[in-house]
């Protein structure tokens, strides 16, 4: 568990990064480093998308499955690391 | 009510004049009425009504952020929490009546439930969280690392960051340095290999870290030179020390060599390993056992194999047949033999045959497994050389590393006085372990404080043009021949 902590707070201090979120499967998100309406608009968007996103992949080939999901907008890059029961976000600003 | 002498001044000028009068209730008039001369002229006056609308009360409905009783998981919101709710208080009624239509607004577009922080810190403890989060954060930490922009506009911008890249001509040039704060820091690289599978993978052993003493004791780590990321990819401990392992044969029929300083070789299946396959006692003239310190086997041999041991003296041995165990001794250093490589690179010659070793006594020796007095003697280091190594492509190259902290790589064909390339390592550190990428373009090297350290040889240096190899016999003639001149000159000089 400590290990968990430890490279959360990796992930949270490296270059650029703005917030890091995890969130189960219902898109409760249950840590998170940005504040409570940020987080909450971000886990409920970005569950969606990446709900989305898996039956796209799905859809076109049912034996695959998603593994990544990476979004570039012009101020930042936001990444999301799906599972089964959960999914990492990490919102970076890449320029810095 | 006003003072009497002022109403009747205005009641006059009423009267007289006509104006208008604004009455603040029905008593002002009645007094005014009576308080007049007779001779009452009554008539209508034009009444203009003003309005003045009711005072406003000016109120701020700015919302916070963070909605008071909203729950956080992090600790020091109470605080914050308090002030704002005190500064709520302060704000007319409306605005928190306002404030609560619309906590109530995001709470309904929020998810349906709320998890508590129990139910939470149970999630985070599960093993499927656990097995999630190791692979999800391995991920993310490469991605984060990449500064690739594929939206990069080259137009326009400067071009500073192409100047770079302009060092390639470079000799030898610092790739990438590898190490863990935790892991790796002060403890020695005791081996390194490079993955056959995957070219980009390097696996690193440690000993004890002596500051730590209740970490693990020995240490491997993975680590990947494709991705920016600077930690490692996977990480393993053991109880003991790791000072060296090697795998012999093909992927199918394949044994796990050790060997140590009691003199005892084991070979291990990797399906069983807790217990040797077969042992093998390296004993010399069936008296004394020989302390190994060092171990090669040819390309593509798993029975004959050369060992180095403490006493400075290498010995050729091989593991099965009527001969198993020591075969010849070769001698010729003064101190133990700290490495060994049996040469590799194929080619239109083979050389086999040779094979090199490094010492304490300061010296890299070139041998030939049919000669047992050395070939050559590399004197131009100044502290114990640690280890050699023979370049997987080029037949005439190999590298060496000392005490100093130096790099050298020495290439036969052309000069066998001084290395043909040599970087030495910042830091007061000694390297201790060298290591050639399988494709020979990089060097991975250890040092004595836990960092791996990879560099890129320039391609003039490592990549072996097409008459090395027939170069290189001839380099082994001119220097057989100054040999046999050198121990004639000697042997003259002791009848002399």
């Amino acid at each position: 568990q400590a290990e968990v902590e430890e490279t959360l707070k990796r992930i949270q201090t490296h270059k650029g990064v703005i917030g890091t979120i995890v969130v189960n499967a219902e898109g409760i998100p249950i840590r998170t480093t940005l504040d409570n309406s940020t987080t909450v608009q971000y886990a409920g968007l970005l569950h969606q998308l990446t709900m989305k996103a898996r039956s796209t992949v799905r859809d076109i080939d049912p034996q695959n499955d998603l593994t990544f999901l990476r979004i570039r907008s012009k101020k930042h890059e936001i990444m999301v690391a799906p599972d089964k029961e959960y999914m990492l976000i990490v919102i970076q600003n890449p320029s810095e | 009510m006003g003072d009497r002498s002022g109403l009747q001044a205005a009641s006059q000028l009423f009267w007289k004049q006509g104006c208008t009068m604004m009455f603040k209730d029905v008593a002002d008039f009645c007094i005014c009425v009576s308080m007049t001369r007779r001779g009452l002229r009554l008539g209508m006056a034009k009444v203009t009504q003003v309005d003045f609308p009711p005072k406003e009360m000016v109120s701020y409905s700015k919302e916070t952020q963070t909605p008071t009783d909203t729950q956080t998981h992090t600790q020091a919101r109470p605080e914050e929490e308090e002030d704002e709710e005190e500064l709520a208080e302060a704000k007319p009624a409306e605005d928190s009546q306002e404030k609560k239509a619309d906590q109530e607004e995001k709470q309904e577009e929020a998810p349906p439930k709320e998890l508590t922080e129990e139910e939470k810190m149970h999630l985070l403890h599960s093993d499927e969280f656990l097995t999630f989060f190791d692979r999800g954060s391995r991920i993310v930490e490469r991605a984060l690392s990449e500064r690739v922009d594929v939206c990069f506009d080259y137009s326009g911008r400067d071009l500073e960051d192409k100047e770079g890249e302009m060092q390639a001509g470079a000799k030898m040039s610092l790739n990438r340095t590898f190490s863990d704060e935790r892991w790796s820091k002060n403890r020695v690289v005791t081996c390194l290999d490079w993955s056959p599978q995957y070219p980009e993978l390097l696996v690193a052993s440690y000993n004890n870290n002596e500051d730590v003493p209740h970490e693990p004791d020995g240490v491997a780590l993975v680590w990947n030179m494709k991705y920016k990321k600077t930690t490692p990819e996977y990480t393993f401990h053991c109880q003991h020390p790791v000072y060296c392992v090697n795998v012999v044969g093909t992927q199918n029929a394949h044994n796990l060599i050790s060997i140590s300083t009691d003199g005892k070789m084991c070979s291990w299946s990797l399906d069983m390993l807790s217990q040797p396959q077969d042992c093998l006692e390296l004993v010399f003239k069936q008296s004394k056992a020989v302390a190994v310190t060092s171990m090669a086997f040819p390309l593509g041999d798993v029975n004959n194999f050369v060992v180095g041991s403490e006493d400075g003296s290498v010995y050729t041995a091989c593991r099965h047949g009527s001969k198993a165990g020591i075969s010849d001794v070769f001698e010729g250093h003064h101190g133990p033999v700290t490495g060994l490589s049996c040469h590799s690179a194929g080619g239109p010659v083979d050389f086999s045959h040779l094979f090199i070793s490094a010492s304490f006594d300061w010296t890299v020796k070139l041998w030939t497994t049919k000669s047992t007095r050395p070939l050559y003697s590399f004197e131009d280091s100044c502290d114990y050389v640690y280890d050699v190594m023979w370049s997987p492509t080029h037949p005439a190259l190999f590298a060496c590393v000392d005490g100093s902290g130096r790099l050298d790589l020495w290439n036969l064909n052309n000069d066998t006085e001084v290395p043909s390339a040599s970087v030495v390592v910042d830091g007061s550190t000694a390297l201790n372990r060298v290591r050639w990428s399988h494709s020979g373009r990089e060097i991975a090297t250890g040092d004595s404080d836990g960092q791996v350290l990879v560099y890129d040889v320039g391609e003039p240096i490592c990549v072996p043009k097409p008459d090395e190899w027939s170069r290189l016999v001839h380099t082994l003639m001119e220097i057989n021949e100054n040999r046999d001149e050198g121990d004639e000159l000697a042997a003259q000089r002791l009848v002399a």
